[in-house]
């Protein structure tokens, strides 16, 4: 806390964001940086509370709070604040492999928890975070960091998203040999395909696999355990096996039409995106165009709202965004209070985008889709929805309920699906006899990471189900504790 | 040896004992005859645990025994080279061990010892080992530390040898208040001292290495010490580092995920704070359930207990009601001041709704609160405490307590005074603590009337006049030998004894108390209840204790160790929206509970309905536990420890070798004697002056209000002379009090203590003859006048007719004595205007408003601390500079003002007193005045400079104060308060 008074002599600021207009015309991303003296002043509203809740990541009312990966904010906020930047990476990276990437996408918890949020607009922890790693590598002080020694084990990483990576990078460390397998031709999951390029650069991506590929991972791609390579092979050549295949299975909208040509997993519309871009820069054609189509978003959530982004850049004719849940308040409601993950409404890079190009919100709420209408090829032409309220059923679940009279027809060439992730898909899982939780994920319990499987160890969605950025890094960080312990018989990771 | 020759007296003089490297390198190579220094390694092989270290402690003591009997005169022991393969011994392990094995061996007093290790480096760490017989310490590391950060820039500014010269600066400084805590004045008598008490440690360890401190509860032995110091050395020579070149953070005094358990931490602080907002007493029991369940990580000596359910429980209905429980809850002693109006209210309401009590804490009150809200809430706090500083202390503030507190000493911070920093004495604070805005308050640690047990019995007959249907209680901390005090203080006639455990406290507390100061309530409280049962005294008065009670649980503990009430106080404040900052002292907290700050204060968030739900809930859970253990009352439940016993599933490592017998131990008396509070105490008011006389005689004044005068004789056993008529006209009266002399009394004979103490206005008492102790402490309007017999020879400003510590405390009034004041006159006085013939040691001391005039000579030490008023000394002989203390004061000539003022008072003493001395200094007016001296705080005077200069910029008034206040807040140069 280099200045006791901080926060109540200057007031919260972001760097602005590149004007909405501008940034729709290109890939690249809108995010800017501060100047150092404004992030200076922004690390000075950081109260070095005693109990930085900010720091605590835990789950209230299954929504998170504080920073699952115990980042060090207090301490780099006032390193920052006091110019010590390099100080304030080294502290970053302690607790966080790869502050680059939630510096960008994380929902940022954290903020939500910040003490000074009782009363005040938060620290701007995201943005300060971001700022420091991105500081570190133009400055160089990013640097390969191999281990002094190698244990002479082998793991195997199955799975090169957000928790496959932290394992490695955290099980390389500790000195053993990692190889990371990849079903897809590039690494990083969801950091490289899910998320676009406006949000978090793939340069960006590609740069940490770079370096963790020169401080000794192998990474393997194109190459998709449980049919490239049965999974118990992996059992015969590695010493432990960590699975870290996210939660994929997509959640479907059995309605009417449903098989009509236009209608899309977000997933496959944003993947293919991606990929052309980094292929060809689009040339290829290799990708689901929004150009010219009325598009449809169904789904409120970060997936949706990346749809809602990309088909943007592409030039849609016209966008709609639907939402099944109630529009969320401007503030906090009594039964959400601090430090809850404020259930507030935002408007994210998406919708901000839409209102700019077609003059209002995207986000329609409490609408449900009935039906999918085609035309005579066969391609979809029209959504027909109705709108909901929430009531309870007998046994007291939230269900929605239809209101007659409220049917509505919406034309539409193309649909995405963005309604979130059921669980694990299963060849891996069934191949080594990994049990499964109700939910269909993997099952080994938090903190221990081992499934009932001798050295098989599950992380990330694919153990906890569709979650954040964060906690999978949580996760890749423990279960490489975990392994470690397994394999030494102690450990030192954290 | 018992002749004195030279080499009989060769010795090392050390002016600090913390020594920096080139230092102990002297040391080290020192060449003299009679002078030989050895030093001895301090290290053990890590992989072989316990065998190796006691066989290492063991060679060391031998290797100390040759040392001396080849001559060396100097061990320095020396953990430097650590290396993979060995580690250093704990320093205070080692360095005891040898102590006490040289005290053994009977040579300890041949040698010097001295320390080099990279272990040290917090006062704490120095003050044991100094207090273990070290002699001087070489912090090697911490001095690595400071090189390494200026290398860093985490320290700019600062050349390496400052930065070391700063630490060892602090280091010595801290050291000095640690011992000035304990009351010990000299490192010579602190080095060796051991006053320590060992929590945690097995009796054998205790006996061998630290012989003879005590240590109640058992604990771990030399294989535990042995397997940290193995897992630490581990730390640092890893194969594989993992870690980075940064080191963890331990999580000590913040919050930190993988450090230091806090009970208050994120998810209990949101359960508690919801639980008390949504009134939802299953989220409360979500929080209990955290805070209670310490069965893998240890935080509380109550946590390692067990309760025993009866065989068969009893119906809930049947145990009596949240409302008879929540009687007997308190909350803590904050003062308005340490903590915000809104939130000091907030308890004070909540207390008030639940049959409970709140503590004003020290620091006065506001009058305003004692006139109920139009809801019927009441903000007048029903515990009123009395502390060494007696800020705010009136007869209308003691007249207004259901329960007067005199605080001896607060379990955060042992042996402190309260301290509030002048950046938070707002002018409504200073108000009400009778101060002067801007300026730092610091109570000092000993109550200046209170040097023994009697005095202490006196100031509890004191209040007891002052206000007799208030409860008196006092305030003990918890610590080795609490039980023989609060005898003491049952025998004093307290109605209450509080024994406050050592972790409460708000974040204000210095760092040197947070940890290691004080001691748990357990086992203050197990004492005391034990103590009290073995003399009989336990069913006159009631127990209470507090200390970071959470929940029901830990009362039911408390009560189940014998206590009878229970206090609260970060608890609660965690309900009214604390979020434990621990910032208290900056005047920055953001949720406006621990500040004064206008902006801040805005946004407070909590309401009395949460600390009132919080009550609430901890009383239900009690009556839960009641209801499993078989207790229909609270009564039953006190003492019967029979129904506790230590937890036998502890999976913790450490925890094997506790034993609790000492503190579950019943003492066997029979029926007769009463084990909770059952009969009053006699207090001898019956037999007061007051009672026999002076009330009969001030009917007409305190009915009708109609002036009334008497000439009494009055004998040293009349004590307390006039406080119990004096509470009666501020009962009726209120502050204002009486006309000027509507009471006169002139009393003939020698008075006994305590006379006039905590008159109001409307008072006069007329004292023919001497007095004792204490005269008129506390005034609050009345006028005191003394004056020898008539017809006395003795030439009066020459002889002391007043005993020590007269007006102490006092906040208006006049006083006019002829003839000279014991020691300690006008010690913290806040208003009275006094003229004096002569004075002894520390007079006007801590004073922070008032006059004072001296016609005579002053002690030494005059005006230390002073922060306000003006003293006014005639310094005929051009001696008082020596004899003032010019810390905080400066010396000035009268101006016109001060002349007209003086010579005012000085008529009136003439008036009342007929002094000579007076009456010669007003007859050469002109000469005279000039041998005057101001005595003027600095303070005081920047203070009113900065208001005049705010009256010339066009402000008026309480805006002129408020601008002044900000003006002179952030002054750096501002001498006390920081």
């Amino acid at each position: 806390m280099g200045k006791p008074t901080g926060f109540m002599e200057y007031e919260r600021e972001l760097p602005a964001d590149r004007s909405p207009v501008e940034r729709v015309g290109d890939w690249k991303e809108f995010h800017q940086h501060f100047s150092e003296s404004k992030l200076q002043e922004q690390g000075g509203r950081c109260m070095d509370c005693g109990i930085p809740f900010c720091h605590t990541g835990t789950l209230i009312s299954g929504m998170a709070s504080g920073c699952p990966i115990n980042n060090l904010i207090p301490e780099w906020n006032d390193l920052v604040y006091r110019g010590l930047w390099r100080e304030a990476l080294e502290r970053l990276h302690k607790t966080n492999n790869f502050p680059e990437f939630t510096g960008r996408v994380c929902p940022a918890p954290c903020e939500g928890s910040c003490v000074l949020g009782i009363t005040n607009p938060p620290v701007t922890i995201k943005n300060i975070e971001c700022s420091i790693v991105d500081r570190g590598f133009t400055e160089g002080w990013v640097v390969p960091r191999p281990p002094e020694k190698r244990t002479g084990k082998k793991v195997a990483v199955v799975g090169s998203g957000p928790a496959g990576l932290s394992c490695a990078a955290q099980l390389n460390k500790a000195g053993h040999t990692v190889m990371v397998y990849e079903r897809a031709d590039r690494i990083g999951g969801l950091l490289m395909y899910g998320i676009p390029n406006m949000k978090l650069a793939k340069t960006i991506v590609q740069r940490r696999v770079d370096l963790m590929a020169q401080e000794g991972i192998t990474f393997v791609t194109k190459t998709a355990i449980g049919s490239d390579i049965p999974a118990p092979q992996l059992q015969e050549d590695f010493d432990a096996i960590v699975l870290c295949g996210g939660a994929t299975k997509p959640r479907d909208l059995p309605a009417d039409g449903r098989a009509l040509n236009g209608i899309h997993f977000a997933m496959e519309f944003l993947h293919a995106n991606t990929k052309s871009l980094l292929d060809s820069d689009h040339a290829d054609g290799a990708y689901i165009s929004a150009t010219d189509k009325n598009v449809i978003v169904i789904g409120g959530g970060d997936t949706g709202t990346d749809c809602v982004g990309t088909a943007l850049r592409h030039k849609c004719k016209t966008l709609t965004q639907f939402e099944i849940l109630p529009q969320p308040p401007l503030e906090r409601q009594p039964d959400n209070p601090w430090p809850e993950w404020p259930k507030i409404l935002r408007v994210d890079y998406g919708q901000e985008e839409a209102e700019a190009r077609f003059g209002a919100d995207p986000r329609i709420y409490l609408i449900q889709t009935e039906r999918f209408v085609g035309d005579t090829h066969g391609n979809v032409k029209e959504l027909h929805t109705v709108e909901i309220e929430w009531g309870k059923n007998e046994t007291g679940a939230f269900i929605p309920k239809s209101l007659p009279g409220t049917e509505k027809v919406w034309p539409a060439d193309l649909v995405l699906l963005a309604m979130g992730f059921l669980g694990p898909e299963d060849p891996v899982l069934e191949q080594l006899g990994v049990e499964r939780d109700p939910r269909s994920n993997a099952k080994a319990e938090y903190g221990r990471f081992q499934t009932n499987v001798d050295g098989v160890f599950a992380a990330g969605d694919m153990r906890r189900g569709q979650s954040l950025v964060v906690w999978a890094f949580n996760e890749g960080r423990g279960a490489a504790r975990e392994v470690d312990r397994y394999l030494m018989g102690s450990t030192e990771l954290p | 040896m018992l002749d004195s020759r030279p080499d009989n007296c060769r010795q090392i003089r050390l002016p600090i004992p913390i020594l920096k490297n080139s230092d102990l390198e002297k040391l080290r190579r020192i060449d003299q005859p009679g002078l030989k220094a050895v030093t001895l390694p301090i290290l053990f092989h890590p992989q072989h645990g316990k065998d190796s270290l006691e066989q290492a402690l063991d060679e060391l003591c031998q290797a100390a025994d040759s040392a001396i009997e080849n001559g060396a005169t100097l061990l320095i022991l020396s953990d430097r080279d650590v290396n993979a393969e060995r580690a250093a011994i704990p320093a205070l392990l080692a360095a005891s061990g040898l102590h006490h094995h040289l005290i053994r061996a009977g040579s300890r007093t041949r040698v010097g010892l001295v320390l080099e290790s990279g272990e040290p480096r917090e006062v704490h760490h120095f003050c044991v080992l100094l207090g273990y017989g070290v002699q001087a310490i070489n912090p090697y590391m911490a001095y690595e530390c400071l090189n390494d950060m200026i290398g860093e820039g985490l320290l700019t500014g600062v050349a390496y040898h400052d930065a070391v010269s700063g630490y060892i600066k602090a280091a010595v400084k801290g050291i000095v208040k640690v011992m000035s805590k304990m009351g010990i004045s000299t490192i010579k008598s602190y080095c060796g001292a051991q006053i320590f008490e060992a929590i945690g440690l097995v009796r054998e360890l205790v006996d061998r290495y630290f012989t003879r401190t005590p240590s109640r509860v058992g604990g771990i032995g030399l294989a535990e010490l042995a397997q940290e110091a193995s897992q630490q050395h581990a730390r640092a020579f890893t194969t594989i580092p993992v870690r980075g070149q940064t080191l963890e953070v331990y999580g000590q005094y913040q919050f930190r995920k993988d450090g230091e358990l806090h009970l208050f931490n994120p998810r209990t602080i949101h359960l508690l704070q919801k639980a008390c907002r949504i009134n939802d007493y299953a989220v409360f029991k979500e929080y209990t359930r955290l805070i209670d369940d310490q069965s893998e990580r240890l935080a509380t000596l109550r946590g390692l207990l067990e309760l025993k359910p009866a065989a068969t429980p009893l119906p809930l209905e049947e145990v009596e009601p949240v409302e008879a429980i929540t009687t007997r809850f308190k909350t803590g002693a904050m003062s308005y001041g340490s903590i915000s109006q809104e939130a000091h209210e907030s308890l004070a309401i909540a207390m008030n709704r639940i049959g409970g009590k709140s503590n004003t804490g020290e620091g006065g009150e506001d009058i305003t609160r004692y006139t109920p809200d139009p809801n019927g809430d009441s903000r007048n706090s029903a515990i009123k405490q009395v502390a060494s500083g007696r800020f705010g202390v009136t007869s209308e503030y003691l007249t207004q307590a259901r329960e007067i507190q005199i605080k001896m000493a607060q379990g955060a911070k042992p042996g402190e005074g309260g301290e509030l920093p002048g950046r938070k004495v707002y002018p409504w604070i200073a108000k009400v603590r009778l101060s002067t805005p801007g300026v730092g308050l610091i109570s000092p640690p000993p109550h200046h009337d209170i040097y023994s047990i009697e005095d202490l019995a006196q100031l509890i007959h004191d209040l007891k006049n002052a206000n007799t249907e208030a409860r008196i209680s006092v305030k003990l901390v918890s610590e080795v030998g609490v039980g023989t005090i609060a005898a003491g203080v049952a025998k004093g006639h307290a109605d209450v004894v509080l024994i406050s455990g050592h972790d409460g406290g708000t974040g204000a507390s210095p760092q040197t108390s947070i940890k290691h100061a004080g001691l748990p309530w357990e086992l203050g409280l197990a004492e005391t209840h034990q103590t009290l049962i073995l003399n009989n005294l336990r069913s006159r008065i009631a127990v209470e204790t507090d200390g970071q009670l959470k929940t029901g649980r830990d009362v039911v503990v408390a009560a189940l160790l014998g206590a009878e009430e229970f206090g609260f106080a970060t608890a609660a404040l965690v309900s009214l929206g604390c979020i434990m900052m621990r910032v208290c002292h900056l005047d920055t907290c953001p949720v406006g509970v621990a500040t004064q700050n206008p902006a801040l204060r805005k946004q407070f968030m909590g309401d009395p309905a949460y600390a009132v739900n919080f009550m609430q809930f901890v009383a239900q859970e009690i009556r839960e536990y009641m209801a499993r253990l078989g207790f229909r009352t609270m009564n039953d439940m006190i003492g019967r420890t029979d129904k506790v016993e230590a937890r036998r599933a502890i999976a913790h490592w450490k925890a094997k070798g506790l034993d609790y017998t000492a503190i579950l131990h019943r003492p066997q008396v029979g029926p007769e004697i009463g084990r909770y509070c059952q009969i009053g105490q006699n207090h001898g008011i019956e037999r007061s002056l007051d009672k026999q006389a002076l009330l009969d005689l001030a009917r007409p004044a305190l009915e009708r209000q109609e002036k009334v005068s008497a000439t009494l004789p009055i004998q040293n056993v009349n004590r307390v002379a006039g406080t119990i008529l004096g509470s009666e006209v501020t009962r009726r009266y209120g502050r204002e009090g009486l006309p000027e002399d509507t009471i006169h009394f002139h009393f003939q004979g020698s008075a006994g203590q305590s006379f006039g103490a905590f008159v109001p206005p409307g008072m006069t008492l007329e004292l023919e003859g001497d007095a004792n102790d204490y005269f008129a402490k506390g005034l609050s309007g009345g006028k005191v006048i003394l004056y020898p017999p008539t017809g006395s020879t003795f030439p009066a400003e020459e002889n002391i007719i007043v005993g020590n510590v007269a007006f102490y405390g006092a906040t208006n009034g006049e006083a006019y004595i002829r003839g000279m004041a014991g020691e300690r006159f006008c010690v913290r006085n806040s208003g009275v205007r006094a003229v004096i013939e002569g004075v002894g040691d520390h007079g006007c001391e801590y004073m922070t408003g008032g006059r004072v005039v001296v016609l005579g000579e002053t002690g030494r030490n005059f005006a230390a601390g002073m922060s306000g008023g003006i003293a006014y000394v005639l310094d005929a002989n051009a001696t008082f500079d020596n004899q003032c203390n010019l810390e905080t004061v400066s010396l000035d000539r009268l101006n016109e003002g001060d002349l007209q003022d003086v010579r005012a008072m000085l008529q009136k003493h003439v008036q009342y007193t007929h002094s000579t001395q007076a009456r010669q200094i007003l007859d050469d007016w002109e000469t005279r005045a000039l041998e005057f001296v101001k005595v003027m705080p600095k303070d005081y005077q920047r203070m009113l400079d900065a208001i005049s200069r705010a009256e010339g910029s066009g402000l008026a008034g309480d805006e002129a104060i408020m601008a002044a206040f900000e003006a002179n807040k952030n002054d750096a140069t501002r001498v006390s308060g920081n």
